[in-house]
């Protein structure tokens, strides 16, 4: 690596993890940010660049959400950019700012990581439905639990792992979160308590699983000449990876994860590792499940085998005190895991603990390098980065080695968003996806009852769903379509007890799904659906199976013809060959698209700020917060000065302002709802100010003469006990 | 270090595309930036893509992004910003010296989605503007102070659909070419006033990719490669409270940035093709004057017809603006190819209820 590109990490910030905090997302994120900025001794001004990671927009509720956190993550009238690889973001989000830096374009970068789950109800994990193809896959009502529990029983039947052996994992991430100060679900558990939790989909039990969060982290990049100015003792990005596989996740073996051991090795490449078990300190792969972990270090080990991890869990190596830490942080199982917030912790971990400052966490030994993993989407994509200490410098003490929780700023608990003025929405987003060419004669076939695929000319491979082209083979052209059987084998599989809100089925009843690979195809080529008439307790992998379809009058051309799969019996045809079939021809009537909409709704709290301003303007005030150096009153009141990053108090610098005093700065006339439907009556929606006020105030104006309204317009602001800026009323 | 323009494809602009799955809207795009820079996918490190779930329709959309471009396995990432932001950071990525080759993708489906307002209503912060009335309220007030503090008039934003749909007609990628007087402009339905329905782009499909190398060989190989001489970003105030609507403080950041790594010190003199954001007829004006353009409009600007006459491509506005500059400098613009251009820059803005801007400069030749 040469210095001329060479990136150092030289100060980090975040708030507690928590499953619900009352800040709003831009609050949770200035707080880290302004940390982060303390730590490296550095202000807003000294940033060249701001990125942000967060996936994905159904969690905080906002379309559009690296928008929306702009201001909260520091990023206002500077180059600021939003990334995103899934769950594999928060490692990603130090990759890009590398780019940012290592370019030669900027000298420092500030990477910040948020994600607020909790507004999304009745259950953040219904976002997940979301994740899965919207036509051939939604419509069974997966979630992410489910496609855990497949990947996870997939790597027990490969690897010949028992489910007290990957509960050890969850046993070391718990313990070592005792030390963090951030950490959400810190605890010395045991095996027994994991197994003795419910499980929610078989293999998966409530403690094999991180929790869902809310949380933000932040830290500062910087080139090698502004890190040795700024840092006594910073740690360097030497090596980065990051590999994204199809999103045909039934067409892979789910056991090993080939994407997090390429990005690793071109990790490993840039750093000059030839041999990581040696050469690499401690580790920091992502473990929102416990098994995730082993999972993701037999891809950092590059080892197919999974021998090698095996021997390690069991021996005790993983331990904080063993040879081969993993997670010292107390990572996603301990810390808790709002998704990119979690993976920029790891990177923040190993900053610590290169750094010395890790406090009660620190590992033992001369710490050269250390590794962080994340990984996401439909297991598909690994992050990797390396960092290594800057041997010969001095440890300096800094606010993070004596850090306890109660010092950490923001990420303040709430049991229930009711506890604090809230705003309720439920979005009315609809879709009608087209199925395209290839699709089309797929989902006819599911109305023929039959399972269709395409025949790549160039690899061979038959594709299931069917593809107009093959991904594989440079994009090439695929025309030849055929009916398969509607046979196959069951691959891996979970017994669920949960539906896809994470609300429990209740009554015994569990869902049963499989990945099937298909008769006909070849090895790893297969689709997700149910199976029935079978007691849960006989489902095996490799067992066989044929499809039962509903009957054909009440078929529709979707993926649910297919009722779900049985155990093959007796007197099943299974040397049915493939069939080549004319592709449907698509015209206005044969080319059609799938329904679909967002089901999720959303509780928002207003957060510091806007919790001052509707419980202030209940009692008809209206408040500004005032800067520290009483110059300028911001409205509406806000926790942090977006141009300076500093914290502001809303409640101790709140000053007064005369609610009649506003005068309207903008204004316009609308004509359409938010549907775009014509409204009953135009309503007039306004900007008001107030004199020598920084900040505006956006509300409805009430009046019976719209278009007498004008700039200068003195109005006044109309107390209301509602929550949200429908109620925010000028007269 | 050089960064090339070595191909480029784009599939649209259609009102609908049925018939065309997502991902064969975008393999066709890719297709043709791949023939066009003489590559097979399979020599493509890695790819960034410009998307945005609730456009999709994904959570994590990024998923969705390896196949249609033939990148699986390989380096890829998803950046939420204009096609002209994924440009800028694959930019970067290729200088790290890293990477060598790269694709840059951005689609539109937005006939996928049967309530674009809806969506873009939920991209405003719910305490404090997200209202039960049009998304596009924003705009009325943009528009309103933009005229007040400028020199500007209604009559003059109504000139810039009229000249952006008649430059349409001589572009055969862009479906909403046509005559429209000015008086039908201001006299159409008021959505939020001043704003007419006319003033606002219509939403289209298209699916847009580049090719992006550093390698001699690379460039050597490409039909008629280009090269990224200056790439800037910015972004206003998220907090609508405390942003000046009138103006554009994300473009003069982004623009400044971009000239001053390109060297352009007078941009209406330096550049022979100028691309401006025209999703409200307003914002083309406030661009321009951001990025220092003074007077409004000239043949030079937006010769495709802007998103006026292409549509609302969403990410994919800044790759049609800049897919149409790499045709006007290889002088393949065919009835619209401006005369004798060497060099180039699009403007791209993300759309209500954002200021976040990004300026491309492209040369016919290398700059050093």
């Amino acid at each position: 690596m040469s210095s001329a590109n060479r990136v150092g990490v030289i100060g980090a910030g975040m708030t507690r993890f928590v499953r619900r905090a009352k800040e709003a997302p831009g609050e949770l994120a200035a707080k880290a940010v302004e940390m982060a900025l303390k730590d490296a001794g550095l202000t807003i001004n000294d940033i060249d660049a701001v990125i942000h990671g967060t996936a994905p927009d159904a969690f905080d509720g906002v379309h559009m959400k690296g928008e929306h956190l702009i201001a909260g993550s520091g990023g206002v009238n500077k180059p600021y950019m939003r990334h995103f690889v899934g769950g594999g973001t928060g490692v990603f989000s130090p990759i890009h700012g590398w780019m940012h830096v290592a370019s030669g374009k900027f000298k420092t970068c500030l990477v910040v990581c948020e994600e607020k789950m909790s507004p999304c109800v009745p259950h953040p994990a219904g976002a997940f439905l979301t994740i899965f193809d919207h036509t051939t896959e939604q419509p069974l009502k997966l979630t992410l639990l489910h496609i855990f529990a497949i990947e996870m029983c997939r790597f027990m039947h490969k690897y010949g792992y028992t489910e007290e052996e990957l509960a050890r994992i969850s046993v070391i991430s718990k313990k070592n979160a005792l030390g963090h100060p951030a950490a959400q679900v810190a605890k010395e558990t045991s095996v027994e308590e994991v197994m003795a939790s419910p499980v929610l989909s078989w293999p998966v039990k409530r403690l094999d699983i991180s929790p869902t969060s809310d949380g933000a982290v932040a830290i500062v990049l910087a080139n090698e000449e502004v890190t040795r100015k700024h840092c006594k003792a910073p740690a360097y990005i030497d090596g980065v990876g990051f590999r994204l596989d199809t999103a045909y996740w039934c067409t892979r073996d789910l056991a090993y994860p080939e994407y997090v051991a390429r990005a690793a090795g071109d990790a490993y490449k840039m750093a000059g590792i030839s041999n990581p078990e040696k050469e690499i300190d401690f580790w920091e792969p992502y473990d929102p499940f416990d098994y995730k972990a082993l999972h993701h270090m037999n891809g950092l080990l590059q080892d197919p085998t999974g021998k090698r991890v095996k021997e390690l869990l069991l021996s005790g190596a993983f331990e904080k005190d063993g040879s081969h830490p993993i997670c010292p942080s107390g990572g996603a199982l301990g810390v808790g895991n709002p998704i990119a917030a979690t993976g920029l912790m790891k990177i923040a971990e190993l900053y610590f603990q290169l750094t010395g400052q890790a406090g009660a966490r620190q590992l033992k030994g001369d710490l050269q390098r250390g590794i962080a993993q994340a990984w996401g989407d439909l297991m598909q994509v690994g992050t990797v980065v390396i960092m290594n200490a800057d041997k010969g410098t001095v440890s300096k003490s800094t606010l993070w080695k004596e850090m306890t929780k109660e010092n950490l700023p923001g990420g303040t608990p709430i049991k229930d968003v009711k506890e604090v003025p809230y705003v309720d929405y439920k979005p009315e987003i609809n879709y009608s996806w087209d199925n395209g060419m290839a699709l089309t004669t797929y989902l006819e076939g599911f109305k023929a009852g039959k399972i269709r695929g395409s025949k790549c000319p160039s690899c061979g491979r038959m594709m299931i769903p069917a593809r107009a082209f093959c991904e594989v083979c440079n994009l090439k052209e695929v025309t030849d379509y055929y009916d398969l059987p509607d046979t196959g084998t069951v691959k891996t599989f979970t017994l669920s007890n949960v539906d896809w809100d994470s609300s429990m089925l209740g009554d015994g009843k569990v869902n049963i799904f499989a990945v099937i690979e298909i008769d006909g195809t070849q090895e790893n080529m297969g689709l997700v659906h149910r199976i029935k008439d079978v007691d849960p307790k006989d489902v095996k992998v490799g067992m066989r199976v044929k499809a039962v379809w509903k009957p054909e009058e009440e078929r529709t051309g979707n993926v649910m013809d297919l009722d779900y799969f049985r155990p093959l019996k007796d007197g099943d045809a299974t040397d049915v060959a493939p069939t080549r079939i004319k592709p449907v021809e698509l015209n206005p009537v044969t080319a059609k698209s799938h329904p679909g909409r967002i089901p999720l709704d959303y509780r928002y709290t207003a957060g510091i700020a806007g919790i001052k301003f509707y419980e202030d303007l209940a009692q008809g005030k209206l408040t500004g917060t005032l800067s520290d150096d009483g110059k300028t009153i911001h409205i509406p009141p806000t926790q942090f000065d977006e141009r300076k990053m500093c914290s502001m108090d809303v409640i101790a610098n709140a000053k007064e302002i005369d609610p009649k005093s506003g005068k309207i700065v903008g204004y316009t006339i609308v004509t359409e709802n938010r549907q775009g439907e014509e409204l009953a009556k135009p309503q007039v929606i306004v900007q008001v100010g107030f004199d020598g006020v920084h900040g505006t105030i956006f509300g409805k104006l009430e009046t019976d003469n719209p278009e007498g309204v004008k700039t200068g317009l003195n109005v006044a602001l109309q107390p209301t006990k509602e929550c949200g800026p429908n109620y925010v009323l000028f007269k | 270090m050089n960064v090339a323009i070595l191909g480029v494809g784009f599939c649209g602009s259609f009102p609908k595309s049925d018939g065309l799955s997502y991902r064969e809207l975008i393999r066709r795009a890719a297709t043709q930036a791949y023939a066009d820079a003489g590559i097979e996918a399979a020599e493509l490190e890695g790819a960034v893509s410009c998307e945005e779930d609730f456009i999709s329709g994904y959570s994590i959309s990024d998923e969705y992004v390896p196949d249609q471009l033939g990148v699986q396995m390989k380096s890829v990432y998803t950046i939420c910003g204009d096609f002209l932001h994924g440009l800028s950071s694959a930019t970067m990525q290729l200088k790290t010296g890293r990477f060598k080759l790269l694709a840059v993708e951005s689609y539109c489906k937005a006939s996928n989605i049967l309530n674009k307002d809806e969506v873009l209503n939920f991209a405003y912060d719910p305490v404090w503007n997200r209202f039960d009335v049009t998304p596009n309220y924003l705009a009325g007030i943009e528009m309103q102070q933009f005229l007040e503090r400028s020199e500007y008039s209604a009559d003059d934003v109504a000139n810039v659909v009229t000249d952006a749909k008649a430059k349409g007609l001589s572009n055969s990628l862009a479906p909403y070419g046509s005559h429209l007087p000015k008086n039908e402009i201001l006299d159409g339905r008021s959505v939020a006033s001043p704003v007419t329905e006319a003033m606002i782009a219509k939403p289209a499909d298209a699916a847009v990719v580049f090719v992006l190398g550093t390698q001699e060989a690379n460039i050597k190989k490409a039909r008629k490669p280009v090269f990224i001489s200056g790439t800037g970003w910015s972004s206003g105030n998220s907090v609508l409270e405390r942003r000046d609507h009138a103006t554009s403080t994300g473009t003069v950041d982004a623009a400044k940035m971009a000239f001053l790594e390109a060297g352009v010190s007078d941009p209406k003199k330096d550049l022979d093709a100028i691309y401006v954001s025209d999703l409200y007829a307003h914002r083309a004006l406030i661009h321009l004057e951001a990025m220092g353009i003074k007077g409004g409009l000239n043949e030079k600007i937006n010769p495709d017809g802007g998103s006026i006459s292409t549509g609302d491509l969403i990410e994919a506005n800044g790759g049609a603006r800049l897919y149409d500059a790499v045709l006007q400098l290889r002088g393949e613009a065919g009835s619209h190819q401006l005369p004798n251009v060497k060099r180039a820059a699009a403007q791209g803005w993300r759309g209500l209820p954002t200021d976040s801007c990004a300026v491309v400069v492209i040369d016919q030749e290398r700059r050093s």
